[in-house]
């Protein structure tokens, strides 16, 4: 069994003159792992590469420990994508569409019945296993996507934006679902440009900005439990400076700052030094986003 | 106050450790679904009209001609003779069959690219070749069988009139359906290549049924008049550019129905070379749709 997910060693990829990936050297190991940028980092991109969809300019990759370039039927075989744009045919039915996904994955048509049904369930679609796919709601089709892209039982699934255009409880759902995955014993690779979905799902985050690796490690190994993040209602440059002076560790971006003390209370000592600059404080974060923290700390805000 | 308790039991996951089939499993998988799909099964109501008003529009001459047979043998004065019947309707059919193919072909190609299914299926352990020839192997079955079946009905209503029983009618005609195998090959390659190649090429079912369809009558109007009107030297191979007529030339020649009047016989041209031009045809056009999906999978 192979120890990483997916690697990639001087990994590029080009549009005509766009250039989308820049030379990406990476060994994500197996589990859950983020795929975190703004729109254009090129994370569809490096998935679809990994899928062979696209074929790299430069460089290799492999997945689950196989050559993209050499043994694509071996890795299509286990892997499932969920795509972040639409990819359900709308005139059949929930169910017959999981029969057809589980077939084309190789299964046996008994089997692909079976598998159907039971994801179909999994997925909290078992209602509307009937209902044809071009009847159902965002959410509903959403789920229908991520229920294709596992119903083979794939080693490892990879899932682009999942929550894009999802509400609120329909998010949480998805998110819920993501994270179960690796219970199942399947690996996913889900990208996002929502830092908040990646944390509370992921154990490895990959930080991709205009094609380029900004950050890959664990998720949460950047923590510290002494920072907090301010945001004021004016220029907070000079409570900075005394901040620092003090003996914090600040970041600002605009009115906001990122405070880290690593010996005392914080927020004892923002307390005192907004009092005595008299600042407004609009929002206060305990701990603040550990990711959010790192694309900041990379001049990336998302 | 009832004792009875209740739980409540998460299923849980089940991993699949059974068989995968791979490639091949995916590709007769996508065979399957284009029949189904071509056909509307398990789809909606309205996708079943066109294409089963079409099998009933075919097969409706072979009941009346076979019931016909039955009560006016082809001895009897005014009798029906069936035997001479198989090549006039392959023409019929055949016409028949450039509808229903104009519409099977945009239906297996064209939702999958309008609906993204293609998407999730680059993700499966296909290759656009496996993808296109599957669809290819669909759309060609269905096609090959709604030729076959009023051949299959004359063939039996044949047998049935036949003056020694059923029994020795079957032996008796059997040479017939090799004949019947070949001439049903003809018009499949002819029809289904020319389809596939324009619903690959288009984004809108309607358009490319219509282009189709309409561009099989002008090239067969164009070379027609090319080939009876025109005066120049040459201009009788302009009776490959019409791949239909070609194959209703080749269905009565291999019935030994020969018409002196259809395009090949006015040309000149000898009906294995026609058959070459549609082998080569169908070939370009299943080539181009290949290199269209190289590029979308």
């Amino acid at each position: 069994m192979a120890d990483t997910s997916f690697t990639t060693e001087g990994l590029g990829h080009a549009y005509g003159r766009i250039a989308a990936l820049h030379s990406l050297n990476l060994s994500v190991p197996r589990g859950r792992t983020g795929l975190v940028g703004a729109n254009g980092a090129g994370k569809s991109t490096l998935i679809k590469i990994l899928l062979g969809i696209l074929d790299p300019t430069v460089g290799s990759a492999t997945v689950l420990g196989m050559d993209t370039a050499k043994e694509l039927i071996n890795i299509r075989t286990v892997v499932g994508y969920m795509p972040e744009g639409p990819c359900l045919p709308l005139d059949q039915t929930a169910a017959d569409f999981l029969v057809y996904a589980a077939g084309t994955a190789g299964l046996p048509p008994q089997a692909a019945r079976q598998r159907a049904s039971d994801v179909l369930t999994l997925v909290g679609l078992d209602e509307e296993r009937f209902r044809y796919l071009g009847d159902f709601s965002t959410g509903m089709k959403q789920r229908a996507k991520l229920a294709q892209a596992i119903v083979h039982d794939p080693e490892l699934v990879f899932l682009d934006e999942p929550t894009a255009g999802l509400d609120p409880s329909g998010r949480d759902e998805m998110l819920n679902l993501i994270a179960r995955l690796g219970t199942f014993g399947i690996d996913v690779v889900v990208s996002s440009h929502v830092l908040g979905d990646i944390e509370r799902t992921c154990e490895w985050v990959v930080m991709l900005d205009a094609g380029t690796l900004l950050h890959s490690g664990p998720v949460g190994g950047e923590a510290d439990a002494g920072t907090v993040r301010v945001e004021y209602a004016s220029d907070p440059s000079q409570i900075a400076g005394e901040l620092t002076r003090a003996g914090a560790i600040v970041t600002t971006t605009g009115n906001k700052i990122v405070v880290r003390l690593p010996d005392g209370d914080p927020y004892t000592l923002i307390r005192d030094v907004s009092a005595h600059h008299d600042a407004t404080i609009r929002r206060l974060d305990s701990g603040g986003s550990s990711l959010e923290e790192l694309f900041i700390h990379h001049g990336q805000p998302l | 106050m009832s004792d009875s308790t209740g739980a409540v039991y998460d299923l849980g996951y089940e991993p699949y450790a059974g068989e995968r089939r791979g490639r091949g499993g995916a590709r007769r998988t996508i065979i399957a679904d284009g029949i189904r799909r071509v056909l509307g099964l398990r789809r909606k109501a309205r996708r079943k009209i066109l294409p089963w008003t079409l099998v009933i529009i075919a097969v409706i001459p072979a009941i009346v001609a076979v019931g016909l047979a039955f009560f006016l043998p082809a001895g009897a004065a005014d009798g029906i003779d069936l035997a001479s019947q198989y090549g006039q309707f392959y023409v019929l059919g055949g016409t028949i069959a450039l509808l229903f193919s104009s519409l099977a072909a945009p239906e297996l190609l064209i939702p999958d690219r309008k609906d993204g299914v293609l998407s999730m299926l680059s993700s499966r352990p296909l290759t656009s070749n496996d993808y296109v020839l599957a669809r290819f192997a669909a759309v060609v079955s269905v096609v090959a069988a709604f030729l076959l079946l009023p051949q299959l009905m004359l063939y039996f209503g044949e047998a049935g009139t036949h003056a020694d029983g059923i029994f020795s009618g079957l032996v008796d005609t059997a040479h017939k359906l090799p004949k019947s195998l070949f001439v049903g090959a003809i018009y499949t390659l002819t029809l289904v290549p020319l389809a596939f190649v324009v619903a690959g090429l288009s984004t809108r079912k309607a358009i490319a049924s219509a282009i189709y369809v309409a561009g099989m009558l002008a090239v067969s109007g164009v070379a027609d008049g090319l080939v009876r009107q025109a005066d120049f030297v040459g201009n009788r191979w302009f009776a490959l550019l019409a791949p239909f007529d070609t194959a209703n030339s080749l269905a009565l020649w291999v019935f030994d129905e020969s018409n002196p009047d259809s395009l090949l016989s006015v040309a000149h041209i000898s009906p294995l070379i026609g058959l070459a031009s549609l082998v080569v045809l169908a070939v370009v056009c299943v080539l181009i749709v290949l290199r269209r999906y190289r590029r979308l999978m």
